[in-house]
């Protein structure tokens, strides 16, 4: 067994499920643990069942309306250019560190990127994705 | 290389072709001229002269059956445009974009033909859902189509997870996301490289609607505005079994013995819910949806015996099913109803649609003289020179009798039923092409080897 886990024998080849054997405990752990968990928390919980607890909680604010209402996606859709062009920006970190080794290839690769780039943002300004205002 | 560029390009020139005009007819002119550049840059590609050369390490690497099939899917999509690009305008305001999501997808499937790496098949498979998800929701106010794309995204997404999770068993194995680094050392499967390969299979099945994965498939095509259904059936799904070959035919080929008998009971398992369900659908959309299910059945021949014929065959299927199924479909998008009754008394209305229609319909059924049938016959014939597959063989020719049952049920009710069938107006283009899909049909049918010949051209 400690074999095993500790896989000092070193018999099977690279390719063999053998080497996966301590992912294979870990899935076990994990399972074995939160199912753990949960049936604890349940058996020895107190629980005290009132009608209050089957509202929906709204931050102790009474709740009113349906949650299916038309709602402006104006900030929804700011957010989400920020987080794609935000990202996109990632993209130079790994650039600038390797500026001069990749040399004009590199940069000629990047300023592809950057007029793709430019191109979503033109497009976005064109589509008025941007206007605040109707 | 070239036509995955330009093709790149083009969507993004569509993508702006939408802000300066808003004329539906302008933007169609951008796109069909696109198309035709493509279709000629990559016939110049296939003869040698490429426009650009661009060192991909061996990730891409085009053969004569990529620029083949590549040529076949550009034709098809061209005849989709000029015959159903008018229809993109009732699905809603964004016209040029649908145009846009379609050259990305076509930029997809370049690299899907030609991939070399796990890497570019993820990439190309992931290039081409992602447009089709937001195509299958376009029609936003239908509640049906919402539910489509939540669907189609949901699921999609789930089978590309099982996909990267397959691809990491094999590199885990292998090293390596090479396929021919892949396919080199494998002469036995062992445990990690065989999951790795199962979910692939799995995943692959799932985007060519294979069963038991092809759930999605009815309602989605069913849900999707019916001008993208056409699309998505034929020339995506084709590509998804392209796709599905190469990786197979590369990596895995020396193992086939292994896993044969996986491939054949999908296979067999296709065949059989495809007809039989498509048998007892009320709606011709739904039916076609079911009917492209048999028909990737029987693409799935080429999986199963994988060898010259198979390959060859498949090119060939991929043109005459393609073909067949625009021409159904755009047939269907000017109908009103889409029920079996929507087609009473087209015969005696419209003679022109209702005889390319039929011929359409006779190809898909695999009738003599028809492209369907030699396509047909190459995936068996591709299936009995592997020989170890002749129950599946045997299954086959069962099935394709069971189709002539649900595709005759449409010509029936287009010459033996009366009834006053609600065209939307058919222009002269639409005509010119359908006539054009029919004689192409029937030529391909007669002489299958102009389509094949070019496949064994050196230049």
């Amino acid at each position: 067994m400690i074999q095993y886990l500790l896989q000092v024998t070193n018999t099977h080849s690279a390719d063999s499920s053998f080497w996966y054997l301590p992912v294979g405990v870990q899935f076990i752990f994990a399972i074995v643990f939160v199912a753990a968990m949960m049936g604890l928390t349940h058996f020895l919980g107190p629980k005290r069942k009132t009608s209050d607890k089957l509202e929906t909680f709204a931050s102790g604010i009474k709740t009113h309306g349906d949650a299916r209402q038309p709602m402006a996606i104006k900030y929804f859709l700011v957010a989400i250019l920020f987080v794609l062009f935000d990202v996109e920006v990632i993209f130079f970190y790994p650039y600038a560190v390797n500026f001069k080794s990749l040399g004009w290839d590199g940069f000629m690769a990047v300023l592809m990127f950057v007029a793709f780039f430019l191109a979503g943002f033109i497009y976005i300004i064109k589509k008025g994705a941007l206007n605040w205002e109707d | 290389m070239n036509a995955l560029i330009l093709s790149a390009i083009w969507g993004v020139v569509m993508m702006f072709s939408g802000i300066f005009t808003k004329s539906g007819a302008a933007i169609r002119g951008i796109a069909i001229t696109g198309l035709a550049l493509l279709l000629v840059v990559n016939v110049l590609d296939f003869q040698g002269t490429a426009l650009v050369d661009i060192n991909t390490r061996g990730m891409l690497v085009y053969n004569t059956f990529s620029y083949m099939f590549l040529n076949i899917v550009f034709g098809a999509t061209l005849l989709y445009f000029f015959l159903s690009g008018s229809d993109m305008e009732r699905v809603g305001l964004h016209l040029a974009e649908y145009f846009a999501l379609i050259f990305f997808i076509l930029a997809g499937i370049s690299i899907v033909a030609s991939f070399q790496t796990l890497l570019m098949l993820f990439l190309g498979i992931e290039i081409i859902s992602i447009p089709l998800y937001i195509l299958t929701g376009s029609d936003k106010r239908n509640l049906k189509s919402n539910e489509a794309a939540l669907k189609y995204f949901l699921m999609g997404s789930f089978s590309t997870g099982l996909m990267l999770m397959g691809i990491a068993l094999i590199y885990g194995s292998k090293g390596s996301f090479s396929l021919e680094t892949i396919g080199a050392g494998t002469g036995v499967i062992t445990p990690l490289l065989g999951g790795g390969m199962l979910l692939l299979l799995a995943s692959m099945s799932f985007k060519v609607s294979a069963a038991p994965f092809h759930f999605w498939t009815p309602d989605v095509y069913d849900g999707a505005p019916t001008v993208f259904t056409s699309f998505m059936a034929t020339i995506v799904k084709v590509a998804g079994f392209f796709a599905f070959i190469r990786l197979f035919e590369t990596s895995f080929g020396s193992v086939q013995a292994q896993w044969q008998l996986f491939a054949a009971i999908i296979t067999a398992a296709t065949l059989l819910i495809g007809n039989i369900t498509a048998v007892f659908q009320q709606s011709v959309k739904r039916m076609l949806a079911y009917s492209s299910i048999a028909q990737a059945g029987f693409m799935m021949f080429a999986l199963v015996s994988l060898n010259g014929k198979g390959s060859e065959g498949l090119i060939y299927y991929a043109a005459a099913y393609s073909l067949a199924t625009i021409g159904v479909f755009a047939v269907l998008i000017k109908l009103n109803d889409y029920t079996f009754e929507g087609f009473n008394g087209l015969g005696k209305s419209h003679p022109l649609l209702a005889a390319t229609v039929t011929i359409c319909l006779l190809s898909l059924a695999g009738i003599p003289a028809t492209a369907g049938f030699m396509a047909k016959f190459y995936m068996l014939s591709a299936a009995v020179e592997n020989g170890k597959v002749i129950w599946l063989v045997i299954l086959g020719v069962l099935c394709a009798a069971i189709s002539v049952y649900y595709y005759f049920r449409v010509i029936q009710a287009i010459y033996f039923k009366d009834g006053e069938p609600q065209v939307a107006e058919v222009s002269t283009t639409f005509k010119v092409v359908m006539v054009l899909i029919a004689v192409l049909v029937v030529y391909f049918g007669i002489f299958p080897q102009r389509l094949t010949d070019f496949l064994y051209m050196v230049y």
